[in-house]
């Protein structure tokens, strides 16, 4: 899981993306966090700033540039910038590449006037070589000493003055987590900053060769006293973090418990947001009635009442599982237990292609693609990167679950059970379908392979804080929505115009009007979106159904579930029935071709419509959010066109092939 | 045809003193003597500190057993079988 979105929308940090050059305020000194993955850099990086940022306990967490301004409690202000996790400057992805650039001086933009590099205390030869190699750089620099509450756990101590004489820099301890050490540090950088230039510390005086680094460094260590007890086999057998290990990814109880987490995690998204669900649905259909109600009656009333509370509702109705999920999946990361899962899966998923760290975007992919897509920047090879988000648009999300609700009602009226059970095999028939893609493309079109390299750190486990899990998930549920809000909300509001709008010429004739504007409000039958939906009518013949649906359809582009309200205004539901869905599925029921008698809707077109729901990419959200993970408007339209193709063909193979079976 | 055997018989015991961390029994330390693989490859296990010399420990191993977690430097990490076999040991 990446830093997806970092940030508060009131805090003063923002996630720039990769390829966009960073502006720095000439004015403040820039400081920069550099750090070996799960140094505690990003919870370091938010006790600074003071803003909301992810304490990542998942190897290679912060895959962007983030910056922020460092509070103002520490004097005078600093640009900080977080720097992605590095295992070393042998770059391996591209942003690894990146924060070599910058701690190397090489990155256009991005120029260290000093630099904190985060050393975790339990692993100090590990964090003190990275840390040799910022040294060298010859810029000022401060060790960040991290995880010092964790030293007894590892039966180690650590002294830090020894520690300073030893290696030549400023050492402070600090705790992101808590904020502890935090003012101590940015004075010990303000002193780096400003005093003179002491020459290179014997830390960067080690070689840059590993072997002889590693070798230098436990001499160092040792010679100095810094470090008591280096026995790691005491964590190996012991410790609270093996006990834990040996029952999750025990080999047999490993996949039982992956798989009951997974499940807990679902019925949670599903089961517990149904309530707040059903409290915004209705808090805001009752906004546009009282907007119906307070404006003047005018086309302008409709719109706001109708195309932008209802835009804005499609997208808040589904807030609550994002924010079930973001924090479901926070708490698991900081845990420790993402990276198990991560490790578990890694087999299975290399052989279709995939990576290991593909599994948590397609676990956020159950419930929207769009943060799955930005969850895929953690995979290190570009060529699985890019295969995992190929495959995400399959995993059956959750704007699609009303859609589903909708047509298996309609297929097997009073069947609730045989309903869900259908529903249960269209998740995991998303799930093998995606595998089989990955697998298929893998194979024949992404032939060549890069072989890539797990080397993972399973970091150990501790119990996550409940504050900053809330900051995180919060920031991270407010960039989805401003992510994926504004496209839906723009795009349900045109959608609206076309609907209720149409060429005048086109209206039936009134007696007061003698002369029709060019465009005029319109019912729907002789709206745009009508005349758009029966221009398409031919293309709609295979699958059996009319131009109402095909309106639907298009109007799903928007997000998926606009489906359904797009059917009830398609098929007149009125507001006088009881219940919408109960009146749609009754209007759907005996719905036919206009001037025939022949149903629409009939166990092949439902079929049909599912199929075509469960492979084409009606998201242009998600479009748009490829197109910029990636940066290639050819990947994220060939993605559109694919599925979207697929889906009209396996729909109309199965409608067409059903009738000639014999079933209607 | 001798000969053959007899270098398959040679061969076989050069490889025997050649263990791969693959052949490592769980939770015992083992000293790193050699790493094998690709040049990228080799330098980031280098970096991540399994160096010639080093203790480690295999002190997991996933189902399907694949990968295995390795302790080394006090850092758990988890290894596919094809990264484990690049790791030879004395």
């Amino acid at each position: 899981m990446s830093s997806v979105e970092a940030g508060l929308p009131d805090s003063n940090i923002e996630a720039d993306a990769l390829h966009l050059p960073v502006e720095t305020p000439s004015q403040l000194m820039t400081v920069c966090l550099a750090g070996a993955p799960n140094a505690g850099k990003t919870a370091l990086m938010n006790a600074l700033t003071g803003g909301s940022f992810h304490t990542a306990n998942y190897p290679g967490v912060t895959v962007t540039l983030s910056r922020g301004k460092s509070k103002a409690e520490f004097g005078p202000q600093v640009l900080l910038v977080d720097l992605p996790g590095v295992h070393s400057t042998s770059a391996s992805s591209p942003e690894e590449e990146l924060s070599c650039q910058v701690i190397e001086g090489r990155h256009r933009s991005v120029q260290p006037d000093a630099l904190i590099v985060a050393v975790d205390a339990t692993q100090l030869e590990r964090h003190l070589r990275f840390a040799s190699l910022v040294a060298r750089q010859d810029k000022p620099t401060v060790i960040a000493l991290t995880m010092m509450d964790l030293l007894p756990r590892t039966q180690q101590t650590v002294n830090v003055r020894k520690l300073e004489e030893a290696i030549g820099l400023r050492v402070v301890p600090v705790d992101g987590r808590t904020g502890w050490g935090s003012a101590e540090l940015m004075s010990a950088v303000k002193i780096a900053l400003a005093g003179p230039v002491t020459g290179l510390s014997a830390l960067a005086k080690l070689p840059e060769e590993p072997v002889s680094a590693y070798k230098s460094i436990r001499e160092l260590l040792a010679g100095s006293e810094a470090l008591k007890n280096r026995n790691v086999f005491v964590l190996a057998e012991d410790s609270f973090t093996a006990r834990v290990d040996r029952v999750v990814l025990h080999r047999f109880l490993g996949f039982p418990i992956f798989f009951a987490i997974l499940v807990g995690l679902f019925s949670s998204i599903f089961w517990a947001a149904r309530p707040f669900m059903d409290l915004i649905d209705w808090l805001f259909s009752r906004a546009g009635h009282l907007l119906l109600a307070l404006l003047p009656e005018s086309a302008l009333s409709h719109f706001l009442a109708e195309g932008v509370v209802g835009g804005v509702g499609a997208v808040a109705v589904f807030f609550p599982q994002i924010v079930i999920l973001f924090f479901l999946m926070t708490l698991l990361e900081d845990s420790g237990y993402l990276a198990r899962g991560a490790a578990l899966v890694d087999r299975p998923l290399s052989y279709l292609g995939l990576h290991g760290r593909s599994f948590v975007p397609m676990l956020s992919g159950f419930a929207c693609a769009i943060p799955a897509v930005l969850a895929a920047r953690t995979i290190p090879s570009r060529r699985e990167r890019l295969l995992t988000i190929w495959i995400l648009p399959l995993m059956s999300c959750s704007a699609r679950l009303p859609v589903y609700a909708l047509l298996l009602g309609a297929l097997l009226p009073g069947a609730a059970w045989k309903a869900g059970l259908v529903l249960g095999m269209i998740y995991v028939l998303s799930l093998l379908t995606g595998a089989l893609v990955a697998g298929l493309i893998s194979r024949f079109i992404l032939r060549k392979r890069s072989a890539s390299m797990l080397a993972m750190e399973m970091p150990v486990y501790r119990k996550p804080l409940l504050k900053p899990t809330f900051r995180m998930t919060w920031s991270r549920s407010s960039g989805y929505l401003r992510r994926a809000g504004m496209p839906i909300v723009v795009i349900s509001a045109c959608l609206w115009l076309l609907s209720n709008f149409g060429l005048g010429s086109h209206q039936p004739v009134s007696a007061e009007r003698s002369r029709s504007p060019l465009v005029t409000r319109s019912d729907l039958d002789h709206s745009f979106a009508a005349q758009l939906g029966q221009t398409m009518e031919p293309a709609l013949h295979p699958m059996g159904v009319d131009w109402r649906v095909g309106v639907g359809l298009i109007s799903a582009f928007a997000a998926r579930e606009v489906f359904v309200s797009t059917m009830a205004i398609v098929f007149h539901v009125g507001e006088d029935q009881d219940s919408q869905q109960a009146g749609l599925l009754e209007n759907m029921h005996t719905a036919t071709f206009a001037g025939t008698n022949q149903r629409i809707f009939t166990t092949s077109t439902i079929l049909g419509l599912i199929v075509f729901f469960f492979f084409s990419l009606q998201c242009l959200s998600t479009v748009a959010v490829v197109k910029s993970e990636t940066n290639s408007w050819r990947m994220a339209g060939l993605q559109l066109l694919f599925y979207t193709g697929i889906g009209y063909l396996m729909s109309s193979a199965l409608v067409v092939g059903l009738r000639m079976a014999g079933v209607n | 045809m001798l000969d053959k055997l007899n270098f398959i018989f040679i061969y076989t015991l050069v490889r025997e003193e050649d263990m791969s961390l693959l052949d490592a029994l769980h939770n015992r330390p083992y000293r790193v003597k050699g790493i094998d693989g690709p040049d990228d490859e080799r330098r980031r296990l280098l970096d991540l500190g399994i160096t010639p010399g080093e203790e480690l420990a295999v002190v997991q191993s996933v189902p399907f057993g694949d990968p295995l977690v390795v302790m080394v430097r006090g850092m758990r990490l988890a290894l596919r079988r094809r990264e484990a076999a690049w790791i030879r040991l004395q």
